[in-house]
């Protein structure tokens, strides 16, 4: 009767380290999946790149 | 003159070709580890100079410092010495390591070089080096400074390649509301659109812009870096490479964007070049050098926002060794 008891509690405790573990790597997954994807970004919506002249790139004060 | 070359990787031949073409350097003494792959580099340079390849020994560096004018270190994994003993011998040393940790040390020279009378001129290549003339460039134009954002694309040898994978798992160091805060490398995407390439995704990576440029304006609000990578490269930075780097990396550029005020007004000046990274690296490292070797740097050791006094005058060089020098114009974010 008592080892019937013991094998039950056991086998919960097993249950729930194994539902831990599971939670814990779907959410490490999630994470990695986050991580690894990104999110945000934003083209430029307007406008474009212009060679520098010499006249540019003289020091401020002579232009 | 008489230049030192200490590395003939991707970036040390760009840099080699860019100093004796440049006809200042009459003589180039060319410090490798590996004898065989060094000549077969320096018989294909060109120039006016004398080439000289040598293997790498304390000794024989010792030996060539005398009559030197300048040393330009292009190997990879820094060896302090080198720096150290050009110093003693009161020679200005030129780096272009983009390794935070060789960084430190060589800024810890500044005391040493000031009392000798020479530079060090610390990150001399593309990231850091080509994003810090930019930098003091556009802060020029700039009544107050108040962020400067560096971001890259590509790498150039397979050191450069190699300190990119290390870079994207180590703990970065942003400069935020004056003061310094650890991120977590590969972390806070950002789409940035680059010169003569599409958009790519970067990412905070553990490099030494951010520390040069704050060193230079300690009123700076914000400093950030940031470099493009892949899926992949960022999955796999806790691990070793997969697979070897390639030769020289053939795409590559720098973007610098720089906020402040202007005339009372909030502005943002956005400057950057395209091209291959080590071509770009070896461009700055010899226009550096050879201002170095002529004594137009002053004495002391910093990054390039602070050694040059005139960044313009640097950046027309570049323009005339091939470097193609863009500006953004036009708006850079959308009206959220």
């Amino acid at each position: 009767m008592d080892s019937g008891t013991g094998r039950d509690s056991g086998k919960t405790k097993l249950k729930l380290l194994s539902r831990a573990l599971f939670a814990v790597g779907l959410t490490a997954l999630a994470a990695i999946i986050i991580r690894l994807r990104g999110s945000g970004g934003t083209p430029p919506h307007g406008g474009g790149w212009r060679e520098l002249s010499a006249t540019d790139l003289e020091p401020m004060d002579k232009k | 003159m008489r230049a030192i070359l200490v590395g003939m990787g991707a970036v040390g031949a760009r840099s080699a070709r860019q100093l004796l073409s440049s006809n200042s350097i009459s003589e180039l003494i060319v410090f490798s580890q590996r004898a065989a792959g060094a000549e077969a580099k320096v018989a294909a340079l060109g120039g006016a100079g004398v080439v000289r390849p040598e293997l790498l020994s304390d000794a024989s560096f010792s030996e060539a410092l005398r009559g030197a004018s300048v040393v330009l270190l292009a190997a990879p994994g820094l060896r302090f010495w080198h720096a150290e003993e050009s110093v003693r011998a009161g020679v200005p040393v030129v780096s272009v390591s983009d390794d935070p940790g060789d960084v430190r040390k060589l800024l810890d020279l500044d005391g040493e070089a000031t009392r000798q009378g020479v530079a060090v001129a610390v990150g001399a290549g593309m990231v850091p080096g080509l994003s810090c003339l930019l930098t003091a460039w556009a802060a020029s134009s700039m009544d107050e400074l108040s962020e400067v954002h560096v971001a890259s694309l590509g790498t150039g040898g397979p050191a450069c390649a190699r300190r990119h994978h290390a870079a994207l798992r180590e703990p970065v160091e942003e400069w935020r509301d004056g003061a310094w805060e650890r991120k977590v490398a590969s972390s806070g995407r950002e789409l940035v659109w680059f010169p003569e390439q599409a958009g790519a995704d970067c990412y905070r990576i553990n490099r030494p812009d951010t520390l040069l440029i704050a060193r230079t304006y300690p009123g700076l609000r914000f400093a950030t870096t940031r470099a493009a990578a892949s899926r992949r490269d960022r999955f796999t930075s806790w691990l070793p490479m997969l697979r070897p780097p390639h030769p020289e990396g053939t795409v590559g550029a720098v973007r610098v964007e720089v906020r402040g005020l202007r005339g009372g007004a909030a502005d943002t000046v956005v400057v950057g070049a395209g091209g291959r990274p080590a071509l770009l690296a070896g461009a700055v490292a010899a226009a550096i050098a050879a201002r170095a070797a002529s004594g137009q740097l002053p004495a002391g050791a910093g990054g390039l926002a602070s050694l040059v006094e005139s960044p313009g005058e640097v950046l027309a060089d570049l323009s005339e060794r091939g470097v193609r020098l863009v500006t953004f114009e036009g708006a850079t974010m959308s009206p959220a």
